[in-house]
């Protein structure tokens, strides 16, 4: 088990992760886009919005592996399929709390349900398990994280 | 006021609003439609669509009275005074916003009562139904104040300054003797899937002023200084409370089921965001200066159509989910017997291809006097175009959502030209992939489309459709967003037709032929000011001057319009107040003032 392997495993999932989103979102499964989300923190214009968040992105996946490597660590256990177990939970984590409550109370340009006619964001709020980007997006936020969790896990374990 | 079958007529209505959801309060002083949290949640007042089953929160003189309203200074706060014989009490309400000194409710409706001469007699109920009415709700007093509760849905009524009321056959009742110089206040507080906070007077007060402020300084915004500037202010207010908020999404209007015609089936729920008036709002909210409102409809738009594209839904919910199924709720007699009472739109599955149009003009006044847009976005602009040139052949419902056979709508052809007419034009600033060989090819056969299969040269005008050649009063559209010359001689004759056939004094119809629905309906009043901008624009100022002046006075009391008008007796029709009609009066304004500045720089 080395904290390079989940290093590397948080780059290459994340990778996976983002990857599998866009092609959702080009096939018309789900309208979520991680990057812009990100990025519009930072700014409101969509083009840089999306290199900035595609940087952020990446940085989280490295924190969240550092996380991960810290659990097989804690549990002396690492594995894909350990790893993939720990995805449910992240994706649990990322579609219920992380973007659903904690991005729009911090995102200076999404709305939230409390937004009123005072208010004008430029995105509207994801809502719980991200149903308001598509119905299907809580299944694609599983499959990438579960993805991720697998391949961190793998990477992590030295394959 | 006189309620017929306990129903108010529907321009006794006004509108209060925070972004997120509103209620409609009749002259005496009964909120009779509110749904929470959101315009698209199920309603818990709906007296507007049974007036016994419905719910409703009242609060008038217990004794006769006569009732003047005002919205305070360009704001969307509410004041109906009570005039009796015992004394006058003004009555104050409003849709709060929150602040940030302390925890506002999820949403709260505010009432304030306040004694102006003598003692008069109030009396309240709050009769809360959830679910549009279908079942009567379990109401609990526990700290003083009465709650109501229905699944992850809670309200609670705290009442400040006036004896508590009385709870029998599941409505609370009170009364209070109001005596000159006193007030009491009512606060409804909201909550969904979350605690709810419960108002204390001082907080709610506070937010009372707050919100109270907050529309004066919002309204002073608006570049607009020519005539009938009182009109545009309310219709841009309105257009305000209209729009969701948290998504930036429009409603077309807050209300559902309202009839067409008394006693008619034409009911249907608006309560959903329509690309096409989407092209109005941005166009009007440019107009009159609110860019960061048109930018935020945009990103709205842009990611609401995502899961479609390249083909566009004819509305979406202002979540931008684009599933609105249609159905009945059996229990609700309608307004004044007028069933079915309907939620959802059917119409959300149909093909109507003169949304490509306003979209793509929405995007191109965007790129015009907002921003550009990114290389992403231009990539879905120019697939819709190419969308738009290999379908545009195809028969669409059109622009009224027929509910007959699909057909070759002149309208919509029309705008499928404005498509790909503003498309090559985009693609020539640079703004999207640059296809505009095939786009412009595609333009020029649908305009020899139009002028030859479109074109009635007996009736002297477009027609509604290939094999419908009748005239139609959204034929007007087209110079609007500039199909045709609007001096021309086709498009002043057009305008002509329709004034012959559709017109009856200031009100037009949208057309007289089948559409597939059983029933008849009243004048739409977007046609008429829509006649009045395409007056303006072919010259004819004077009679779009007189014209204009006619329809402001049809506003009701408030200066709020619905739909439809009954051009018999000028009761107001269908869903209320309608953003398309506002949106509309805007346009009209603003393009005769246009026009008169034109022409005064022109001598």
């Amino acid at each position: 088990m080395t904290l390079w392997g989940a290093l590397a495993g948080g780059f290459v999932g994340t990778i996976v992760l983002t990857s599998g989103l866009r092609v959702a979102q080009e096939l018309g499964w789900t309208r979520m886009d991680i990057p812009l989300l990100l990025g519009t923190v930072f700014t409101d214009d969509r083009d840089r919005a999306t290199v900035i968040g595609v940087a952020v992105h990446f940085l989280n996946g490295l924190l969240f592996a550092l996380g991960y490597y810290a659990i097989f660590r804690a549990v002396d256990q690492a594995g894909w399929l350990f790893g993939a177990a720990l995805g449910v939970v992240h994706a649990a984590l990322a579609g219920g709390v992380l973007v659903t409550l904690l991005l729009p109370a911090v995102h200076p340009r999404m709305g939230t349900p409390w937004s009123d006619a005072e208010e004008t964001p430029l995105l509207e709020p994801p809502g719980f398990l991200l149903v308001n980007y598509g119905r299907r997006t809580a299944l694609w936020t599983l499959i990438g994280h579960v993805a991720f969790g697998a391949i961190v896990g793998g990477f992590a374990a030295g394959f | 006021m006189e309620r017929i079958d306990g129903y108010a007529a529907i321009r006794d209505y006004a509108l209060v609003g925070d972004g997120r959801t509103g209620a409609l309060i009749a002259r005496d002083g009964s909120v009779d439609w509110l749904c929470l949290p959101n315009f698209d949640s199920p309603s818990v007042f709906a007296r507007v669509l049974d007036a016994e089953r419905g719910g409703s929160f009242r609060l008038e003189p217990a004794v006769p009275f006569e009732a003047e309203r005002r919205y305070l200074d360009d704001s969307n706060v509410l004041e109906t005074t009570f005039t009796t014989a015992h004394g006058t009490v003004r009555v104050t309400d409003a849709m709060t916003l929150s602040d940030d000194q302390a925890i506002s409710p999820m949403r709260e409706l505010v009432r304030k009562a306040e004694g102006m001469a003598g003692t008069v007699p109030l009396r309240w109920s709050f009769d809360p139904r959830y679910g549009y009415g279908a079942r009567r709700t379990r109401i609990e007093r526990r700290s003083r104040h009465w709650f109501a509760e229905d699944g992850s849905d809670a309200l609670v009524l705290g009442i400040c300054d006036a004896p508590d009321g009385i709870f029998a056959d599941g409505i609370v009742t009170g009364e209070v003797a109001l005596e000159q110089g006193h007030s009491a206040l009512w606060s409804l507080a909201a909550a969904h899937g979350e605690p709810l906070v419960i108002p204390g007077r001082s907080d709610a007060e506070r937010r009372l002023a707050r919100t109270t402020a907050f529309w004066p300084t919002w309204a002073a915004q608006i570049q607009y200084e020519g005539p009938w500037r009182e009109a545009v202010v309310r219709s841009a207010l309105v257009q305000k409370l209209l729009v969701f908020a948290p998504s930036g999404a429009r409603v077309a209007a807050p209300t559902a089921s309202l009839p067409e015609w008394i006693g008619g089936t034409r009911n249907w729920d608006y309560r959903y965001t329509w690309l096409r008036d989407g092209c109005w709002s941005l166009d009007a909210g440019l107009r009159l200066g609110f860019h960061k409102g048109a930018e935020a409809f945009f990103w709205w738009l842009m990611q609401a159509s995502r899961l479609t594209q390249p083909e566009l839904r004819i509305l979406y919910r202002v979540d931008g989910s684009p599933q609105a199924p249609e159905r009945e709720l059996p229990w609700l007699e309608g307004y004044r017997g007028s069933g079915p009472v309907r939620i959802g739109n059917g119409a959300a599955q149909q093909l109507q291809l003169d949304v490509y149009g306003g979209v793509l003009e929405s995007i191109w006044l965007y790129v015009q006097h907002v921003g550009h847009i990114d290389r992403d976005t231009g990539k879905q602009v120019a697939r819709i175009a190419d969308w738009v040139a290999t379908h545009w052949r195809d028969p669409d419902s059109g622009i009224w959502e027929v509910r007959s056979e699909p057909a070759h709508f002149i309208q919509s052809k029309a705008f499928c030209w404005i498509a790909l007419d503003r498309a090559c034009k985009l693609a020539e600033r640079g703004a999207i992939p640059d296809r505009s060989v095939r786009w412009r090819s595609a333009a020029d056969e649908l305009r020899e489309f139009i002028e030859t299969q479109g074109w009635d040269e007996e009736l002297g005008s477009y027609v509604r459709a290939t094999d419908l050649r009748e005239p139609d009063a959204s034929l007007l559209t087209m110079p609007l967003l500039g199909y045709g010359d609007p001096k021309g001689e086709r498009i002043c004759s057009t305008i002509d037709t329709i004034e012959r056939e559709l017109r009856k004094g200031p009100f037009v119809y949208r057309y007289l032929g089948d559409d597939g629905v059983a029933g008849t309906e009243g004048a739409f009043l977007t046609c008429s000011f829509w006649l009045v901008e395409a007056l303006a624009h072919a010259g004819r100022l004077d009679r779009a001057h007189a014209l204009m002046d006619e329809l402001i006075g049809l506003a009701n009391d408030v200066g709020l319009y619905s739909e439809e008008v009954d051009p018999h007796t000028h009761d107001f029709l269908g869903n209320f107040p309608q953003a398309l009609t506002h949106l509309a009066l805007v346009n009209a304004a603003v393009g005769i003032a246009d026009e008169e500045a034109a022409g005064r720089r022109a001598a």
